[in-house]
């Protein structure tokens, strides 16, 4: 049984999720896994930081110099800022979920929830993004788990 | 564990380095943390928040700040900051 599986199957023993949550992701988790190969976890030690790197390519005309950005967080860190998040009163997260949804975000905030984080983590592994800036350089951001 | 210091390099014209003592920060907001709990308790039972739980998040959100890396690179200076 894999890892995942099993904390899938001990959340859902402790009421932390419903049956039909835990069918769900259990269903992503098999539609999700590479053939043949195993799950993020078995592959080797737990994944402990998120890492986003952002480099600029250098101008057009070479005179500036390519920017990076590194910034690597405890995934300790992520999970502990979800249940901080449960915390957050209802009348306050309506105000947030609607200063969001202005922004063209529309994300319910309480729909949060720490096995959210822990599915991310175990399907993130490398998300490459390409995109150009205002004055048309390429920049790279890349977001992993280590 | 709540992270004990941070430091801070910036490299660049004019190099510094500074090594802040995040230890003592904690030492000195826990009196007035202690001295401002009535009106902690205050807000909390007033935005019907679970103190009980609230404060080991917050711990845990503190704890989870050790190992935090950040290095910003541009074309004048470079800048590193690592809490321990």
């Amino acid at each position: 049984m894999s890892e995942h599986r099993r904390q899938i199957l001990e959340m859902l023993s402790v009421g932390k999720i419903t049956a039909d949550e835990a069918e769900r992701l259990i269903a992503a988790l098999e539609k999700d896994a590479p053939s043949g190969g195993a799950p993020v976890a078995a592959n080797g030690p737990a994944p402990k930081y998120l890492r986003v790197m952002v480099e600029q390519e250098k101008d057009r005309d070479g005179d500036t110099l390519a920017k990076t950005v590194n910034i690597r967080v405890p995934l300790q860190l992520l999970r502990a800022g979800v249940r901080l998040a449960s915390l957050v009163p209802p009348q306050a997260r309506h105000s947030v979920d609607a200063a969001l949804k202005e922004k063209g975000v529309p994300f319910d905030l309480s729909q949060l929830k720490p096995e959210n984080i822990e599915e991310l983590i175990a399907q993130l592994k490398d998300v490459s993004i390409d995109a150009d800036d205002a004055k048309g350089r390429k920049v790279k951001v890349r977001v992993f788990c280590e | 564990m709540i992270p004990l210091f941070a430091i801070l390099e910036v490299h660049g014209r004019r190099p510094v380095t500074l090594w802040l003592p995040l230890f003592l920060l904690w030492l000195l907001l826990l009196p007035i943390v202690l001295v401002l709990l009535p009106f902690e308790l205050f807000v909390l039972l007033f935005a019907r928040i679970d103190g009980w739980r609230a404060l080991p998040a917050l711990w845990n959100v503190l704890a989870g700040l050790r190992g935090t890396h950040v290095e910003i690179s541009t074309p004048q200076r470079q800048i590193f900051i690592h809490v321990h």
